[in-house]
């Protein structure tokens, strides 16, 4: 009997139980449907997450106090990243174009009788160009604000349109933890970045920030939460990142491991994908679990098959049927059934994720890995379901068979 | 004339726990080629044992078996189950057809475990069905069919790879009387033709019609050769 025969003789006898087929199926198609459908949304949000990375434009590094060694060691890091750093790094290193240092903390801002705790940004003009932002109305921080301590505030746009509700808010006055601010401009729209509202901040002088608000400095100067930086190019990036560790090492008087960590684009890009790589794996291991539990259901109906058509086992064996004929057919039925059930679970999958893709910002992403590997993983679980059953048939003794009613 | 089976001291014993039942006590047993023969004897009396291994379907602990010439007794499974497949046609009492397929998909069957191309698969299994007189009913599945017509389209299947010989277990015990009659009369037309029967029954009425009748008692033949208007004879005796 060749493979055309048992396939012929397995459609026939699934198609004959038509209620039965599907529901056993259904196991299968559920499984692959959550494995491809999680592995599409997981690299998805991979992907968003990779391009609003990369939004922040190429050239980026950032400088953060503190580094992944001695993060672990201490909660309570001393803020040794100061303004004088940035200054230094913006006038000695030469592959870097702009530097920005920031400043910044959650605090709550009032206007008229409403009240939102917002993120206060002390920053300098050069944020403008690092970030690529735009000024809407009015102007932004420049170097006669931060020469003088000057109170004024500019205001991102979500900002501007609760407080101020399309109405002009220049010259209006906010306060931000009870110290009154002039509001001189109000940033372009951005949209979230990695689901922060970016728009949803005020940005003041850096020096105001220090002076009036926090008023905590190190003992190094004017601390930082970090700094920044754009480089003149892509390619002058790795030159960058290599002159500013350094001139901070030699800044800071390093003699063992850095208190401060330079990060390239890259860098993060990989972090971010190591997390939600780590959780597409996560959410394919769970959908797996589906899987198996679909696998299983085909192994319980194939057992209850083969108690149901002993008779038919014994009538087959005895016209010449020999047991790798009756273990082919029921690893073949086993197969087929969970074959047919990744692939229909396959298209299910993808129509979930492009559901999810119309109806959220995650962009749709179908893995022809994830496909591939779906219908694999689900064709082996059929075989490795039916062997059990399949020999449980194969292995009947005729004569046993065909007597029982 | 040639020997078709040809059984030498058959044994079979079988062992449940501590008790051992004898089920066949030195069998010695021929049937030649052309021969229209029934088994008969009391339930228990082995006769069912005898017609599994004259069927290949089990294994005699003693003694030797041939069959066409060959001696099965010592083939492995899968040389049994091609002997089975080659050699031997079964009719049951039960008809054993297989529901989702149609009369001619369940008489093409045996020849699909053979490796028959297709077309002649569908031509021979055509010809069975036409030779029992079902040619109306070739798409017919089983439930639509009669049990007479069920039990034809059984015999079509038996013979339709051109067995050596033709078993058949009670073979009208699940039908009416005028039916059981049709379907001794195939059985008889199958013989004239040249087909060896062999035929395992409890009814008087139904040996009569062979032309030899094995008499079995306690795991032994009785009489071998017994004519079958002495049948009633040895059931009363």
């Amino acid at each position: 009997m060749d493979w055309l025969e048992s396939g012929n003789m397995a459609v026939k006898t699934l198609t004959s139980n038509k209620l039965r087929t599907g529901l056993t199926m259904l196991g299968m198609i559920i499984g692959n449907a959550s494995v491809i459908a999680m592995i599409g949304i997981g690299q998805g949000a991979q992907r968003l997450a990779s391009e609003q990375f990369e939004s922040l434009g190429p050239n980026v590094l950032f400088v953060t106090p503190g580094s992944p060694g001695a993060r672990q060691r201490t909660t309570f890091l001393p803020r040794n990243l100061v303004w004088d750093d940035a200054k230094a790094i913006a006038a000695q290193v030469p592959s870097v174009a702009s530097v920005a240092p920031q400043r910044q903390s959650q605090l709550s801002v009032t206007y008229g009788g409403k009240n939102r705790t917002t993120l206060i940004m002390g920053t300098t003009p050069e944020y403008l160009i690092v970030r690529d932002f735009d000024v809407a109305k009015g102007r932004f921080i420049n170097n006669v604000d931060l020469e003088r301590n000057t109170r004024v505030a500019i205001l991102g746009s979500e900002v501007a349109e609760q407080f101020f509700q399309g109405q002009d808010p220049i010259g209006s006055k906010i306060r931000i933890r009870n110290i009154s601010f002039e509001v001189v401009g109000v940033l372009q729209a951005k949209g979230s970045f990695l689901g922060n509202n970016q728009d949803d901040a005020v940005y003041i002088p850096l020096t105001t920030s220090a002076t009036s608000l926090t008023g905590r400095t190190s003992p190094f100067g004017l601390d930082l939460t970090f700094i920044s930086i754009s480089a003149v190019n892509e390619a002058n990036i790795p030159a960058a990142e290599f002159q500013i560790t350094n001139l901070l090492r030699r800044r800071h008087k390093i003699i063992s491991e850095d208190d401060f960590t330079v990060q390239t684009q890259k860098d993060i890009l990989r972090i971010v994908g190591t997390i939600t790589g780590g959780l597409t794996a996560l959410l394919a291991a769970i959908a797996a679990v589906s899987l198996l539990v679909g696998g299983i259901g085909i192994m319980n109906i194939m057992l209850v098959s083969v108690s149901e058509r002993t008779q038919e086992i014994g009538l087959r064996k005895a016209i010449g049927a020999s047991e790798q004929d009756i273990l082919m057919q029921f690893m073949i039925e086993a197969v087929m059934l969970s074959a047919a059930g990744g692939v229909l679970g396959t298209g299910v999958g993808i129509g979930g994720i492009l559901l999810v893709a119309a109806f959220s910002p995650l962009q749709a992403v179908v893995s022809p890995v994830a496909i591939t590997l779906a219908v694999t993983v689900s064709g082996t679980i059929g075989l490795v379901f039916g062997v059990f059953p399949a020999r449980q048939a194969a292995r009947l003794d005729p004569i046993v068979a065909l007597r029982s009613a | 004339m040639s020997t078709i089976v040809q059984l030498q001291s058959i044994t079979k014993v079988y062992g449940i726990g501590d008790i051992i039942v004898n089920a066949l006590a030195g069998v010695d047993l021929t049937v030649n080629a052309g021969e229209y023969c029934s088994i008969m004897g009391a339930s228990g009396s082995g006769k069912s044992t005898m017609m599994n291994i004259i069927g290949c379907l089990d294994r005699p602990t003693a003694g030797r078996y041939y069959l066409d010439g060959i001696e099965v007794d010592t083939l492995p499974d899968n040389e049994l189950a091609r002997i089975r497949n080659q050699k031997l046609g079964f009719v049951f009492q039960q008809f054993h057809l297989l529901s989702q397929l149609t009369a001619w998909e369940n008489v093409m069957l045996p020849m699909i475990y053979a490796g028959v191309p297709v077309q002649e698969r569908r031509d021979r299994a055509r010809e069975a069905l036409v030779r029992v007189g079902l040619e109306q009913r070739l798409q017919n599945k089983p439930t639509q069919l009669s049990g007479g017509q069920q039990q034809r389209v059984a015999i079509a299947r038996a013979i339709v790879n051109r067995p050596v010989v033709l078993l058949a277990d009670e073979p009208t015990g699940a039908l009416d009387s005028t039916t059981t009659e049709e379907i001794l009369d195939i059985f008889g037309e199958l013989n004239a033709s040249g087909m060896t029967v062999v035929m395992v029954t409890h009814e008087a009425d139904v040996a009569r019609r062979t032309r030899r009748v094995i008499w079995f008692k306690d795991g032994q033949v009785l009489e071998s050769n017994l004519s079958p208007k002495d049948v009633a004879l040895v059931s009363a005796g």
